[in-house]
């Protein structure tokens, strides 16, 4: 007996993993397109605004307009610089983080761990919807109701620690403050730190929360020892956002802070003296000249940027910190 | 002989039984430690006559946090007291910052409600001056200039946000971790640098004046990322069999994903558009630098200036006036209903799912 040649398969189509047919590639050729079309918008923001705020960055120098200060047309030459709307930037941005922070991880804890059912989920969708409340409403509020309130604060804090250079004030008002508007910022922020921290503890594992509690952990080391740690990654990646969007802010911050553009205000928070390169470009647009309108371009891309950097390293400590999703 | 083991008892914790019913005793010291810093700080509050926000942090707090520590320690013994402590702070800072945010819902529910009133949705704002009383003009064409404008920019960006998602979860693209983070970062682009620049490419350059397509375009990327990221979600949680059986009964890609995957996922992909335009209604300083607002109804999308209610509410809170106020409150009151409406749809169009939701943890 002769050995039987081995059977060999003759595929009847090529196997391939890219799509073959006319169709498939239209279909995964719209899909590309229109995922290159991120990398496309994003590009033209950046290129378009670069080449309009060109002549700003070229007549004040790179250095000069980020980190000086004054911004006079009426000078000759004329003077852009962002440096103190940079600054009040990170100062507002940073005071809304700091107040916002312990709320929100207060109230995802509450809604996780605490709460009883009904509660928690009444209470997420509320946090959920205010996560949505447009900023210029949350700004009417401030400028309206909150500043008034906020200022009454703001004077009891100067009266019992004033002795301190944070919280000093010589102008007697206590209105129109980076402290107010970091305030505000941090009511916009609380529900947008609050739903992101709350999906990663809704989504961690519930096993090592019970293992710590049945090694005899109480609720206050499981939260410092187990919790924390094991979210911090999606925490931060949430607080950077807030920061993002806090940086980002335009409309509320204009409200209710008062824009000084030639003088750095670095720490004294209760004064009624502050920047913001939002609401810089929102407050100069309206009778800006040709040569304002590039500075304030300028302006724009330097928010971009910053902005940019920190959604980046959020966007990579949340991809880090969910490996799941991937 | 030496005793090499100690076999002596360990201290027993007194939080060993968790599962023990809490004595009535712990009760009453709970309770009490719960009620008796509330009592103290009203009445030192009522007899100082101290500022609210000064006697809640003063007194209060630190009355409340040693009353929890000791109620803890009184139940639980030693390991009891930072439990307290932590439930204390936890619900002191849960409860000032919902009262906030409520403050927030409230103040504009109450004050708009005083401006709203039949007409104030379809007059519009020709021949109102900013002390005008409330009897006369309205938002009428501030909601159709919103509407034209966010519509235009949802019909541009859906297509375009779902197409995005269908690349990320469907094709074997090389790219799609660039795309995904790419769209992660653009979620936080400042909302006044999306105007700017569509006035860089459009206006400034003389393409158009300002205009109200100006003004959707600048809302694209700012809802993209959004619908994408939504749409994503929605795409993934449509199960692996579903696909890989059309694709398997012999469908071509783009039908399966038409006919089998995107049904699977409508109600993902409603929410997706929902939530992108809730992303997009309240949002001004895109507006300002693109569109000019008007107080005609303008139906032209391509001419002339248009008013939205986010820039309706801008523009009268900038003028300052007491009226003027009350009609910004009116036009809050409104895009607060548009938002919680579209809200309610997407929260509707998620749990009327008629696939199961996969778990998202494998």
């Amino acid at each position: 007996m002769t050995a039987e040649a081995p059977y060999q398969a003759t595929p009847r189509r090529k196997l391939v993993v890219k799509p073959s047919t006319v169709p498939d590639k239209v279909f995964f050729g719209i899909a590309t397109a229109a995922a290159y079309s991120a990398i496309v918008i994003t590009s033209a923001i950046l290129i378009f605004l670069v080449l309009r705020a060109w002549p700003a960055f070229e007549s004040q120098g790179l250095l000069n307009f980020i980190f000086g200060s004054g911004w006079d047309t009426s000078l000759d030459p004329i003077v852009l610089h962002i440096g103190p709307m940079l600054w009040g930037s990170f100062l507002v941005a940073t005071i809304g983080v700091i107040f916002a922070v312990p709320m929100a991880i207060s109230i995802a804890y509450f809604i996780e761990f605490i709460a009883p059912k009904a509660l928690a989920k009444s209470a997420t969708i509320l946090v959920d919807l205010l996560a949505a409340i447009p900023s210029v409403v949350i700004g009417l509020w401030g400028v309206s109701l909150f500043s008034t309130v906020a200022a009454g604060w703001a004077q009891e804090l100067n009266s019992v620690l004033g002795w301190l250079p944070l919280f000093s004030n010589n102008a007697g008002n206590f209105l129109r403050s980076p402290f107010i508007a970091g305030l505000v910022v941090a009511v916009m922020i609380v529900p947008i730190i609050a739903s992101i921290t709350r999906e990663i503890f809704s989504q961690m594992d519930q096993e090592i929360i019970k293992a710590s509690l049945a090694l005899g952990g109480n609720r206050e080391s499981t939260f410092r020892k187990v919790i924390l740690p094991t979210a911090a990654g999606g925490v931060v990646g949430g607080v950077l956002l807030g920061l993002g969007r806090a940086l980002g802010e335009t409309v509320a911050i204009f409200f209710v802070l008062n824009l000084v553009y030639d003088d750095f205000n670095f720490y004294q928070i209760l004064e009624p003296k502050g920047g913001a390169v939002a609401s810089l470009i929102l407050a100069k647009f309206g009778e800006a000249t040709p040569a304002e309108i590039a500075g304030l371009m300028a302006a724009g891309v330097v928010l971009f940027v910053a902005t940019l950097i920190i959604n980046a390293i959020a966007s990579y400590i949340v991809a880090k910190a969910q490996p799941w999703r991937n | 002989m030496e005793k090499l083991i100690d076999l002596s008892p360990v201290e027993r914790p007194a939080n060993a039984q968790p599962w023990a019913k809490i004595q009535p005793r712990l009760k009453g010291v709970i309770a009490l430690s719960s009620v008796l810093p509330a009592v103290i700080a009203l009445a030192f509050l009522l007899i100082s006559g101290n500022e609210f926000m000064g006697v809640l942090f003063t007194v209060f707090l630190p009355l409340q946090i040693l009353a929890g520590g000791f109620a803890g320690f009184y139940g639980f013994g030693r390991r009891g007291i930072l439990d307290g402590l932590l439930l204390v702070v936890t619900y002191f800072f849960a409860t000032f910052v919902l009262v906030l945010l409520v403050s927030v819902l409230w103040s504009v529910i109450e004050n708009g409600g005083k401006a709203i009133s039949p007409h104030f949705f379809y007059q519009n704002n020709v021949y109102v001056d900013p002390t005008a009383p409330l009897e006369i003009g309205g938002v009428g064409h501030a909601i159709i200039g919103s509407f034209l404008i966010v519509g235009l920019a949802t019909v541009i960006t859906v297509p375009l946000g779902i197409a995005t998602a269908v690349y990320i979860t469907e094709t074997q693209g090389k790219s799609r971790g660039l795309i995904r983070s790419l769209l992660q970062a653009m979620s936080g682009l400042p909302s006044v640098v999306a105007g700017l620049f569509i006035y860089a490419l459009l206006i400034a350059s003389g393409i158009t004046q300002y205009a109200g397509f100006a003004g959707s375009l600048a809302l694209i990327p700012l809802m993209l990322p959004t619908v994408s990221r939504v749409a994503e979600e929605a795409l993934r949680l449509v199960p692996k069999e579903l696909r890989n059986g059309a694709l398997a009964l012999g469908a071509p890609a783009w039908r399966a994903f038409l006919q089998v995957t995107l049904p699977a996922a409508s109600s993902g992909i409603v929410t997706a558009v929902l939530l992108g335009v809730a992303r997009v209604i309240g949002e001004t300083a895109p507006l300002i630098l693109t569109t000019f607002s008007a107080n005609n109804t303008n139906l032209n999308i391509f001419e002339g200036g248009m008013s939205t209610l986010p820039t309706y509410l801008y523009n009268y809170v900038t003028m300052g006036f007491d009226t003027s106020l009350q009609r910004a409150w009116g036009a809050a009151l409104v895009i607060l209903i548009l938002v919680g409406v579209l809200f309610a749809a997407a929260r509707f169009a998620t749990r009327s799912t008629p696939a199961p939701k996969a778990k998202k943890r494998k």
